[in-house]
């Protein structure tokens, strides 16, 4: 499937239209891409998807995804035309099967969509690419527990923290705090929307562009090689704080 | 594609991207769906402070960028003297690379990221589709920033339309105007003939030509009333014995500017317009020059220039005013109108000078001088007074006892210039301080003691009396002193060295990241685009100019006359001139808005208060200015 350029809810439609020829409504879990580990792929090469969750509440056990908004990085640059933004409807207002069915265009899709069709959206969009996130510890419970409950599916993507990425290769950066914002100020950025999943996901993005440059300027050439450089920081830090 | 249908909710970042885009040109003034087409086919790319982004080694290029933040600038490897200079840089919301794009070709300057830099961009195919569905893109890929410049004098001219209702340009080329099937005749026509048949055809004048059709007198209505009321002659007297004779003649390729110019001074109101075997063609008159206007500058200089009272004179300045505003309308750019108002400020000066000497005329050939701008012919509405007398001894007499006779009058016309609005100098630095009111012997010694004694004190006074002209009486005396003058100066490479240092004392007001530095005398966040922003021009390109004999005063034909003496690249020349314009152009505007409100003018200004367009502009046209300034700190190795 080509993520490369376009309007993502033209995707969404065909990639429907294409599930449903398929046999409608059929789940097949084994058919979804499996997950990516941290292996050679060079940095400069492969695709990251950069998400945020907005959640109902901060209890992953309790609460819900309500908006997902995701960006890609492919070989260094973020195209705009590879980006995932959807609000998700409750169930009880769920109208999309019926609306699928009569071809619905793109602005229904947006205003909130049926969790399950989103979700398989989702991975599909995903691709089994490792998944970037500020502070993803969050981001990743939410998102498993979510495909797990709605998908009954439990692949394990490779998860990487940027709020842990930024201060292993800037360990000098002042940002007087470890917040999303402060290190979106620290670089200058402009966050266009705040506390909406797709700007947040935007700037962690952006961020993540900024990192990657300097990964490649002190030889962290491959995927491998980010995480390898992640678990020395972790050590380091843990090792200060003992 | 996009589900193109106005109401679909576009992603977030996707708004985003186009909110960012509608605050610069030329997406200000692109359609959403353009907008969108954008947005949707970009790419986000970062570069951390050095990192080229383009180079020539790249090949031709295939992308179009946009600075999200940060800057870029160019680099560029001067063989010379081996060094690389920076020849650019393109800020927020500015394109690049233009003319390699559009030629598809590599691009010749390395661009460099300065400090962190953010660039949006779009590839090839969706570059095509924008150039040929946006209009206003397409005028901007390619025309570059010049099509930016046209859209801030709209701006100035729509603004001043707005009052005025009209729609004619001075850049017009005179053949548009002109009537085609001129009346004409020959010499020996009689003059009752002659009127009889510009009656017919409803025309004002009537051109005398010889067998080849080359324009050999004029004849206007003008001339009938003067003759019928000095009683000349009789109506059948041919008219090559009343016709004026040799009239103004310009080719077909002259402006609409020109021709005003020639009219304004030399009070006529018909000109012939001619080929290149000065053939007639046609005739233009102030009629279809200024058809629309209420005040026209024709008429506004011959009405100063014969007013017969003071208080008719201050009368007119605010016609002069009207004028100016009307000026901006049709067209005219900054350094047309500055013209136009020293122009008439001469005629002022010159009507005064003529009054004064009616009633009391000291009985001494002089010839009045003005200094700085006046001098430069770069006035605006804001003027001091600057001026000065150069006289000739006559024999028997002493150069004291001389100046006992000019300097009461001097001083009366100071006063009644100043009741024109040309305020007093505060520094005296007017013909009525006998310091300034000197013979030719006595200004060649000053200058000398100037120029071969040059204390701080008297560089300050460079700029004033180094650009000076002379307004009323014989031009002889003054040509000959310049000319000394000037042979002084270039054989003084001291004099010239302190003058260049002089000249970069103003710094443009940029800081080191492209922003406004603000005037440090002024209010907050005030820029002075006098003193800051024209004052290093002017001054740098003076030091070019003396020192490499150019007579000219006024700026942009100093440059001029530089680029075709190959001290500057002609590429630089006309970016400086352009620069310099465009910030007199943005003072002008503001000059005529503080009159609109009634405040006193000043040469402050808020960039806030402007639109981004002319902020970027003003920004970019002191980068100039800095550029001007590190040539000649090369030149003179400072």
């Amino acid at each position: 499937m080509n993520h490369g350029r376009g309007n993502m809810l033209e995707h969404i439609r065909q990639w429907f239209e294409r599930r449903r020829v398929g046999g409608a409504g059929a789940l097949d879990p084994a058919h979804l891409p499996t997950p990516k580990s941290a292996g050679p792929q060079a940095l400069s090469e492969c695709r990251l998807i950069v998400l945020d969750l907005e959640t109902t509440g901060l209890n992953p056990s309790k609460d819900q995804v309500i908006a997902i908004g995701a960006v890609a990085i492919s070989g260094n640059v973020i195209p705009l035309g590879d980006q995932f933004d959807l609000i998700l409807r409750r169930p009880e207002l769920d109208i999309s099967e019926t609306v699928l069915i009569h071809g619905i265009g793109p602005e229904a899709l947006t205003r909130g969509h049926e969790t399950e069709d989103a979700l398989l959206y989702l991975l599909d969009w995903m691709d089994g690419d490792p998944v970037l996130a500020y502070h993803s510890a969050f981001d990743q419970k939410f998102l498993e527990k979510t495909f797990k409950q709605v998908l009954g599916y439990t692949q394990r993507h490779t998860w990487i923290d940027v709020a842990e990425l930024l201060p292993a290769f800037f360990p000098e950066a002042r940002t007087g705090g470890h917040s999303l914002d402060h290190w979106a100020d620290r670089f200058g950025l402009e966050v266009s929307a705040r506390h909406h999943a797709a700007a947040d996901a935007m700037v962690t993005a952006e961020l993540t562009l900024v990192t990657l440059n300097k990964a490649h300027k002190t030889g962290v050439s491959t995927l491998a090689e980010l995480t390898e450089k992640l678990r020395y920081y972790r050590r380091l830090k843990n090792m200060h704080r003992i | 594609m996009v589900a193109a249908s106005q109401d679909t909710p576009r992603p977030q970042n996707t708004r985003a991207i186009m909110t960012f885009l509608r605050e610069h040109a030329p997406f200000s003034s692109m359609d959403d769906t353009h907008l969108a087409h954008f947005a949707e086919h970009a790419s986000l790319r970062f570069y951390a402070n050095d990192d080229a982004v383009l180079s020539p080694e790249d090949g031709p290029v295939r992308r179009f960028y946009i600075v999200k933040q940060g800057r870029i600038r160019g680099e560029r490897h001067n063989e010379k003297d081996d060094k690389t200079e920076t020849t650019f840089e393109i800020s927020q919301g500015e394109c690049f690379p233009l003319a390699a794009l559009i030629g598809e070709r590599p691009t010749r300057t390395l661009h460099r990221a300065a400090g962190d830099t953010f660039c949006l961009s779009i590839e090839h195919d969706a570059f095509v589709t924008l150039f040929s569905d946006s209009d206003s893109f397409r005028d901007f890929c390619l025309r570059g920033v010049s099509s930016l410049l046209d859209q801030v004098n709209q701006r100035i001219q729509s603004g001043a339309m707005a009052s005025m209702g009209s729609s004619n340009s001075l850049d017009t080329p005179l053949e548009r105007y002109a009537l085609r099937n001129p009346i004409v005749c020959s010499t020996d026509l009689p003059v009752r003939k002659a009127v009889a048949r510009m009656h017919e055809n409803n025309v004002g004048s009537i051109i005398v030509t010889d067998d080849e059709r080359h324009p050999i007198g004029i004849f206007t209505l003008r001339d009938l009333r003067t003759m019928v009321a000095e009683e000349k002659g009789p109506l059948d007297t041919p008219i090559g014995q009343v016709m004026t004779r040799d009239p103004i003649c310009l080719t077909s390729h002259s402006d609409a500017f020109e021709a005003a110019m020639l009219m304004a001074e030399h009070h006529f109101a018909h000109l012939c317009v001619v080929d290149e075997n000065h053939r007639l063609i046609g005739v233009v008159s102030e009629r279809d020059l200024f058809s629309l206007q209420r005040v026209d500058l024709v008429n506004l200089a011959r009405t100063i220039g014969t007013a017969s009272h003071l208080r008719t004179l201050v009368s007119l300045r605010t016609d002069v005013s009207r004028l100016v505003d009307a000026m901006l309308a049709h067209g005219a750019d900054s350094g047309q109108v500055v013209k136009i108002i020293t122009t008439l400020n001469d005629v002022t000066v010159r009507r005064v000078l003529e009054l004064n000497i009616k009633k009391h005329d000291p009985g001494i050939p002089f010839t009045w001088l003005t200094f700085g701008s006046e001098g430069r012919q770069e006035q605006t509405l804001l003027t001091d007074q600057d001026n000065g007398i150069l006289f000739e001894t006559p024999e028997g007499m002493t150069e004291d006892q001389v100046r006992e006779k000019l300097l009461p009058f001097a001083e009366q016309v100071n006063k009644e210039l100043a009741e024109c609005g040309f305020t007093l100098c505060k520094g005296n630095i007017m013909a009525s301080n006998p310091k300034l009111c000197l013979s030719g012997k006595e200004w060649d010694d000053w200058f000398i003691r100037f120029i071969d004694a040059s204390t701080p004190q008297n560089l300050v006074y460079s700029s004033i009396f180094l650009d000076m002209r002379a307004v009323f009486g014989p031009m002889e005396p003054l040509d000959a002193l310049f000319d000394k003058v000037l042979t002084r100066i270039r054989k003084n490479p001291l004099f010239q060295k302190m003058l260049a240092g002089n000249a970069i004392t103003r710094r443009p007001p940029l800081t080191m990241f492209r922003n406004f530095r603000y005037a440090p005398d002024g209010k907050k966040r005030n820029l002075d685009l006098k003193r800051q922003g024209l004052a290093p021009f002017v001054e740098a390109v003076r030091v070019f100019a003396l020192a490499n004999g150019v007579e000219e005063a006024n700026t942009l034909e100093r440059m001029d006359r530089l680029a075709t003496k190959e001290v500057f690249d002609p590429k630089d020349a006309n970016a400086w001139k352009e620069a310099y314009s465009l910030i007199q152009a943005i003072r002008m505007r503001a000059h005529q808005e503080m009159l609109e409100r009634g405040e006193p003018l000043s040469n402050y200004i808020n960039p806030d208060d402007l639109n981004p367009l002319d902020r970027r502009i003003l920004r970019e046209s002191f980068r100039q200015a800095q550029r001007l300034q590190q040539k000649l700190e090369v030149t003179y190795q400072l």
